[in-house]
């Protein structure tokens, strides 16, 4: 038997086809059927328009592309033994407003995405989180555009900026600015504390084991007994393969298939489009069913988010939740709501760590235009995980830009008889809306995984 | 912080302001009645979702002052004289009678994200509560052959009533392969043409539904285009930038209830409340443009003091658009409050012709005609073409004048 189902509710649309035997899928196919051709676009631009069309790959994690464009830029300048200085208070502009991005989408995956169709497996009507008009939906959607706006503090507008160049940001925020963005970040913490934990965040920060899971209070309590009725922490679980690509002030970047290792190595990054369609007729495979490719880590598929960072970076109350469930769809949506609280956290203390008597900016000393060739290369941590960008120059004009986005490592198609990371998560799953639910858990977005 | 509709009010109702909003008094009066006669007849309709606006309004913590302060603010918006303050106010009421039905198609989500985080000035969550959305992708709580339905629910019922918001481009080339939507694989064109034909009106929401957006830049490798290359014969509405500003889309549903009809448009079908005039005209730096005082790199002592951005290539002077007043996110900013000049993303096919990196004098366009004073209208779609180089003389002319005009005060 096959059923074929789209999934909305995420960002873009999914379809979702599944091959079924005795009563279980056995084999499945996630198809994302809508293609802009970015990497085409950004070809013969001049690289600094790199700066406001990458950001554009994506509505959602537009500052992640932003960072990776201006860090592929600065890595170039490195490759030519030019490395740019950044003051300290431009990095910590550009993280901050990362930072506020991720804790942004993950307030809105969790209301917005994925607990309305969590509530449809609890014996209770939960009609609070129902979408647009439940309580806890509105207030949901009423505190990601407060938060959201502590980054137009810094960078005009959000989605969709450019405040980052190569040399640092040009935007040079006051002592007032940096007042009210804290103001904006204390709002959230006050939504996570009295809506989404129940207690208070430092004494949430202090939990270290599985055991704390039941001090939680709030709406994270209602999934945590949800999935406790429904076996959630048994379900969705894949090669238990982690991938941090990005280095940050907040986040550390490393590996863990058998062990954990910090040494990532660009060399191991692969991308195949043996199952992807391309724009490019002639070279479309029989096999091609998908406008994603596929993105392998030394020969093997890894899973990237909030729980690989978690347990690359070993937090200690995600990673002990993990020595118990591995990479179930509980641990995995867990792992995000826990990286919400951990990211408030810090976003705050970077924001107190600005000097603003620094400078933003420090002009290159040579222009781009000047190398008559260049590459370079880029990663960041996005909301839904790694994001990496490989770009070669030409006497400053691009000649080739490839991204690969979180989405892509996490729900691309499968290559060579091996599963990709969702799929293996999906396969074996004896009902489509737990099916659903599983491909919800990894933050899909088909807008960046096409681009 | 400044308060956006005070402000917004200030620009309309001011001598100078650079569009002609004045149509007289017999116009206005025919108006009003017939605005009068249609909020009546809506208020006997069935409301689609039972909300009482005002308790809405209290529950948010705005009191009814606030809320009419914003109504009269949003009146200017739409270039009405105050006395269809109270009718804006009551058209609010009355969003709920008018079915919406949003659509995502080749795009970055990017516009639904804006409106999540609009729910319009001051009035918190106005939006969700009282506007009819039967339909948006992301959104709803139905997802799946579930959604479908709905979709096809909301199309059957509200019949030539609900309002088509579109967001994102759609690609031609390849028979519309590189876009399709549904099980069924329907391409986004055959989906468009399919929800548009009972609408009301379409409203293009973003770059990319009006003029193709990102997708169509060059080559256009999925030949992309908007929504008004494929749908015929509907009034058709844009509303342009990337992304769309909020206030504009509630301003046109407003109008929408209002009038029951579109609201008065530019060559290029943009509202002419919002797009009537240019980012420059209403600028907060104008006053270092005027006195030639400019930034002239990224972190200088010009940018440290807010001066013009126009020589880092900001196209304010050629983009019609009102984010100089509504701002962003709520007000709370928007891309020259940082120092990053205007990227012209409401013009079309700004990404090929208003690159970032590329300053003014190397772009393949020149300055309007007629330097600051013209208006929309007596640009049209001459825009891109025009030859005359008005302000690009103003900006050499300073740079003649002594490179940093701090320079010459010095030696003065």
């Amino acid at each position: 038997m096959k059923t074929v189902d789209i999934v909305e509710r995420i960002e873009g649309e999914a379809k979702l086809i599944c091959q079924w035997d005795k009563e279980k899928i056995s084999d499945v196919k996630i198809q994302f059927l809508n293609f802009r051709g970015f990497e085409f676009i950004l070809k013969d631009k001049p690289i600094l328009d790199a700066l406001v069309y990458t950001p554009r790959i994506c509505g959602i994690c537009g500052q992640a592309h932003l960072k990776a464009t201006v860090e592929a830029i600065e890595d170039i300048y490195k490759n030519h033994n030019e490395e740019l200085t950044l003051t300290n208070k431009a990095k910590l502009l550009r993280e901050i407003g990362l930072n506020i991005e991720i804790i942004d989408s993950h307030i809105k995956w969790f209301y917005m995405f994925i607990m309305p169709d969590i509530v449809k497996f609890s014996n209770n009507s939960l009609e609070e989180y129902s979408a647009l008009k439940g309580k806890k939906w509105l207030e949901a959607s009423s505190i990601a555009s407060e938060t959201i706006k502590s980054l137009a503090v810094i960078a005009g507008q959000w989605p969709h900026t450019s405040y980052m160049v190569p040399g640092g940001v040009v935007s040079d925020p006051t002592l007032l600015d940096l007042v009210t963005m804290q103001n904006y970040m204390d709002q959230a913490i006050r939504f996570y504390e009295n809506s989404l934990i129940g207690t208070n965040l430092d004494t949430y920060l202090s939990f270290n084991k599985s055991e704390d899971l039941y001090k939680v209070k709030g709406d994270l309590k209602d999934f945590i007994t949800i999935s406790f009725e429904n076996g959630f922490e048994k379900i969705g679980k894949s090669y238990n393969r982690h991938l941090v690509l990005g280095d940050s002030l907040s986040f550390e970047k490393g590996k863990i298939s058998r062990k954990l290792t910090k040494n990532i190595d660009y060399e191991n990054i692969e991308e195949f489009t043996t199952n992807s369609f391309d724009i490019d007729k002639s070279k479309v495979s029989k096999e091609a069913y998908t406008w994603s490719k596929t993105a392998l880590y030394a020969n093997s598929f890894y899973e990237t988010g909030p729980l690989s960072r978690a347990v690359v970076q070993n937090r200690s109350f995600v990673s002990d939740i993990h020595k118990h469930y591995n990479d179930s769809m509980f641990t995995r949506v867990l792992a995000r709501m826990d990286e919400l609280g951990f990211l408030l956290s810090k976003t705050k203390e970077l924001i107190q760590q600005i000097n603003i008597n620094e400078e933003s900016f420090i002009k290159p000393k040579v222009s781009l235009k000047d190398f008559h060739y260049g590459i370079g290369q880029s990663s960041v941590e996005a909301c839904r995980g790694s994001l990496y960008h490989d770009v070669e120059i030409e006497n400053g004009i691009i000649s080739k830009y490839d991204v690969i986005t979180p989405t892509v490592w996490n729900l691309g198609p499968g290559i060579d008889n091996k599963l990709s990371t969702s799929q293996k998560a999906i396969v074996g799953i004896d009902s489509l809306e737990k099916a659903k639910l599983i491909l919800r858990s990894f933050d899909v977005c088909s807008v960046c995984t096409t681009h | 912080m400044i308060d956006s509709q005070e402000m917004v009010k200030k620009v309309f109702t001011q001598n100078s302001a650079r569009i002609d909003t004045n149509k007289g008094d017999a116009y206005y009066n025919s108006l009003f009645e017939k605005a009068k006669s249609r909020l009546s007849a809506l208020r006997k309709q069935p409301a689609l979702k039972d909300i009482d606006l005002m308790e809405v309004v209290e529950s948010e913590g705005v009191n009814r002052r606030d809320f009419m302060k914003w109504a009269s603010a949003t009146t200017a918006t739409l270039m009405l004289p105050p006395m269809f303050t109270p009718l804006v106010a009551e058209a609010t009421e009355l969003m709920n009678r008018v079915p919406v039905v949003w659509i995502e198609l080749q795009d970055c989500a990017g516009n639904s994200e804006a409106i999540l985080r609009s729910a319009t000035p001051t009035v918190d969550d106005l939006l969700f509560d009282v506007l009819s959305l039967e339909y948006h992708h992301t959104l709803q709580a139905a997802s799946g052959h579930q959604a479908e339905h709905q979709l096809e629910d909301a199309i059957h019922t509200f019949k030539g009533k609900y309002l088509l918001f579109v967001e994102g481009a759609i690609p031609k080339a390849m028979n519309g392969q590189y876009g399709t939507i549904g099980p069924g694989g329907e391409t986004f064109e055959e989906n468009l043409n399919r929800l548009s034909k009972d609408a009301a009106a379409v409203v293009a929401v973003g770059t990319c539904a009006t003029f193709g957006g990102i997708p169509a830049a060059a080559p256009n490798p999925t030949g992309a285009v908007g929504v008004m290359d494929i749908v015929k014969g509907k009034p058709i509405v844009n509303i342009p930038a990337c992304p769309a500003n909020p206030a504009n889309m509630v301003g046109v549903v407003l109008h929408y209830v209002l009038t029951g009809q579109v609201p008065e448009l530019d060559s290029l079908l943009r509202p002419k409340f919002a797009f009537g005039y240019r980012i420059h005209d209403n600028c907060e730096r104008r006053a270092h443009f005027d006195a030639g005082e400019y930034v002239e790199e990224w972190g200088d002592e010009g940018a440290k003091n807010n001066w013009c951005l126009y020589k880092m290539g900001c196209k304010g002077p050629m983009t019609f658009n009102n984010c100089s007043i509504i701002r962003y996110n709520e007000g709370a900013n928007w891309p020259i409050g940082v120092g990053r000049g205007c990227i012209g993303c409401s013009e079309p096919d700004f990404w090929d012709k208003y690159a970032y990196e590329r300053p003014m004098a190397d772009a393949n366009i020149k300055a309007p005609t007629g330097g600051v004073e013209k208006t929309v209208d007596e640009f049209g779609l001459g825009l891109l073409t025009a030859t005359s180089i008005g302000i690009g003389v103003h900006a050499v002319a300073s740079a003649v004048a002594g490179k940093r005009t701090v320079h010459s005060e010095d030696e003065e």
